[in-house]
């Protein structure tokens, strides 16, 4: 059992080393590190407490927020979606992603306290 | 006139509709008609104040001494050239009673023509007041049809304050000359005034008011309007009030009224009955058409024949004899009160545990201590009638002489009317303080129905308690000294953890930071492909801005100022983030263009 997840694992690892576009790497190690940073936050929750409150929140919101960007990033420059997203080019969907992560700034910005 | 028989159904109509009608407030007590007088017989020193004092005088009955004063022709042509359209009101008023007072002769019909032109045009109180007087003057046989309905019209200008006063605004003096005038035309006309009931009323209450008077000409006004409203023809208010309080008891059996009239004038004549004397608790009727009797001027009842029990009454007088008087039906708060008795006093001690009541003498001092209970029981009798009472204070005073301290219970009545008073002493120390020692108890009787009240002295009692504390001050001293200071408390702030760990957490989560750019170094990320157009450069500065736009926010700014320098700044940043991206897209599509181009010529 244990072996054919393992198997999986390293497949998986195998074409994901050859077959993504640096690229697309540099968004996914980007996403990791949103993704990273947003679980110590929350251990630091679970661990110590939740005062202040509101920056916990904001905190945490922006770490889902930016990653959730970042997935849609990815999505739209992957060229195997090209067909999904014939209107959008990649200059467009960047543009997209600064524009929401300006709003995304401000309302953690301010919730920050 | 009328028979007894429809006057009494006349009576009986008044109070079926108006149970509440209103009674004058005011008038002239005998006190007052002497003053009065007084303020009219100062000495004049002008033909205004003597012409004031002279016939104000007269007008209350006092005696003045008789001028004769000699007339010429011309004096007599100047007075009947007065008499005229061109001449005011006052002019024409004066020239009149001059002429009639003097005996001459004038022509009456000429004058109301004259007033009647006149007051078309002086449209005030005052004028139209003289007015009326001046008709007074004139011979009976003239058509006053003209003038008499002015009295109407008059009337209604009045101002009702509170339904209790009818005055004009022109003030006191002007009220009580418009009733002069009005009565005095409509004794002269013979035709009764048309004033209702309850404006004459109310008139009274205006004008007799007030008790001390400005000027000569206020007085004189009071007095013209009070001889008037007490000598005419037909309506002449009646004043009802009881003599001394209205109290009744055994010892003074007899209710006294006094009725008269706005100068404190006893009518004679009337004759006063009690419709119906009902008590105010129970609502009981003891009394119906009962007559009082007349006696040195004063109308007086013997209200104890009907043995009434002790309490406030309501009674419902009747005056009748005079088809002129109003206000005569009055309604009056009358108290019977009575003498209360102790009787069948108790005292005992009970203790706790077993119940068992000892009995003791009244006198001597008994010793308590905190297992047994003191009670007291007794009743309260009415001395004449035997009948048991329930006054409204009932307390057991207990006073320490050493300390001043007074605790006061009450004393309740139970189902039978028996009165209970039961200390128990440990469940009562704290209002003693604790404190041992020996405590007079008095029993306080009293209501305002009973004539002795009763501060009794019943005995002396030793208390004994068993945890005493040290003898404090005394509780009322500290009840009025400034209580202690309370400080605000703030809301404590929420408990942080420790720096060190915070620190550490800080480190921690900016980690990863570290750990992307490894990544990206690793990966060979790199920015060779920068180009350095004017638009790149002002997109990379302008999102710079942006964020560091961000950290101002945090620290300084508000959301509405943000708003605005992030709409500068981010317009600035779009425009060239724009250009620039679309410069970068155009070098993609041709490298993408020219790859294709090139696989193309090499499938070839």
């Amino acid at each position: 059992m244990s072996n054919s997840v393992i198997s999986v694992i390293s497949r998986f690892l195998e074409e994901y080393t050859t077959k993504t576009s640096n690229k697309l790497k540099v968004v996914d190690a980007y996403l990791f590190y949103i993704l990273l940073t947003g679980a110590l936050q929350f251990l630091y929750c679970l661990l110590v407490g939740t005062f202040p409150f509101n920056s916990f929140l904001a905190g945490f919101i922006s770490c889902v927020g930016a990653f959730i960007l970042g997935v849609c990033l990815r999505i739209q420059i992957n060229p195997d979606n090209k067909g999904d997203f014939l209107t959008i080019s990649q200059e467009r969907a960047f543009a997209d992603f600064l524009l929401a992560h300006t709003v995304l700034h401000l309302v953690v910005i301010n919730f920050i306290g | 006139g009328l028979d007894p028989g429809s006057l009494f159904s006349l009576v009986l109509l008044t109070v079926a509709l108006g149970a509440q009608a209103l009674t004058p407030s005011h008038h002239l007590s005998l006190s007052d008609v002497a003053r009065l007088q007084a303020l009219l017989s100062q000495p004049f020193t002008d033909l205004a104040s003597a012409y004031y004092s002279i016939v104000g005088l007269s007008k209350l009955g006092a005696s003045v001494a008789d001028e004769n004063i000699p007339v010429s022709n011309e004096t007599r042509d100047i007075l009947l050239a007065a008499v005229s359209e061109d001449s005011t009101v006052t002019q024409i008023f004066r020239a009149v009673s001059a002429l009639s007072s003097l005996g001459l002769p004038l022509a009456s019909q000429e004058v109301v023509g004259a007033l009647v032109a006149r007051i078309a045009k002086e449209d005030n109180v005052l004028a139209i007041t003289t007015a009326l007087q001046t008709a007074t003057r004139l011979s009976q046989q003239a058509d006053f049809g003209g003038i008499l309905e002015e009295i109407e019209d008059l009337a209604a200008r009045l101002d009702d304050l509170g339904g209790v006063y009818l005055q004009f605004e022109e003030g006191l003096e002007a009220t009580a000359l418009f009733v002069t005038a009005a009565y005095t035309l409509s004794d002269h006309v013979d035709t009764e005034p048309p004033l209702k009931e309850d404006q004459v009323i109310q008139l009274v209450n205006s004008v007799f008011s007030k008790k001390s008077w400005q000027s000569l000409s206020e007085a004189f006004s009071v007095a013209c309007a009070a001889a008037a409203l007490s000598n005419n023809r037909f309506q002449v208010p009646v004043i009802v009030s009881a003599q001394g309080p209205a109290t009744v008891s055994h010892n003074q059996p007899i209710l006294q009224l006094l009725v008269t009239d706005v100068l404190s004038n006893p009518l004679a004549s009337a004759s006063v009955v009690v419709e119906s004397a009902q008590a105010v608790v129970s609502k009981n009727v003891i009394l119906t058409q009962a007559p009082f009797s007349l006696r040195d001027g004063i109308f007086e009842l013997n209200f104890m024949t009907s043995q009434p029990a002790s309490g406030y009454y309501q009674f419902s007088v009747a005056i009748t004899g005079d088809t002129r008087l109003v206000a005569s039906q009055v309604e009056l708060k009358v108290k019977v009160s009575t003498e209360v008795a102790i009787t069948n006093m108790d005292l005992s001690v009970v203790d706790k545990d077993q119940s068992i009541g000892t009995k003791t003498s009244r006198l001597g001092r008994k010793a308590h201590d905190s297992h047994q209970n003191f009670a007291m029981t007794f009743q309260l009798v009415d001395v004449n009638t035997g009948v048991e009472l329930t006054p409204h204070q009932t307390f057991v005073r207990l006073h320490n002489h050493k300390t001043g301290q007074e605790v006061v219970f009450v004393a309740e009545p139970d189902s039978k009317n028996l009165y209970k008073f039961e200390l128990d002493i440990a469940e009562r120390k704290s209002e003693f303080d604790s404190m041992s020692g020996t405590y007079t108890l008095h029993l306080i009787v009293g209501d305002a129905t009973l004539e002795n009240p009763i501060l009794w002295n019943v005995a002396d009692i030793v208390l004994k308690f068993l945890d005493e504390e040290a003898p404090a001050a005394i509780q009322s001293k500290t009840l009025y000294m400034p209580k202690p200071d309370i400080q605000h408390l703030f809301r404590e702030p929420e408990k942080k953890p420790p720096t060190v760990v915070s620190n550490a957490f800080t480190a921690l989560v900016l980690s990863p930071f570290l750990l992307l750019l490894i990544l990206w170094f690793k990966l060979g990320a790199n920015i060779s492909n920068f180009s350095l157009s004017p638009s790149a450069v002002l997109f990379h500065v302008g999102h710079a801005c942006m964020l560091g736009l961000m950290y101002v926010y945090w620290t300084h700014l508000n959301m509405f100022q943000t708003l605005k320098y992030l709409a500068i700044i981010g317009s600035l940043t779009f425009l060239a983030g724009n250009r620039m991206l679309a410069q970068k897209a155009v070098k993609r599509i041709a490298a993408e263009q020219s790859s294709r181009l090139a696989k193309y010529r090499s499938l070839r």
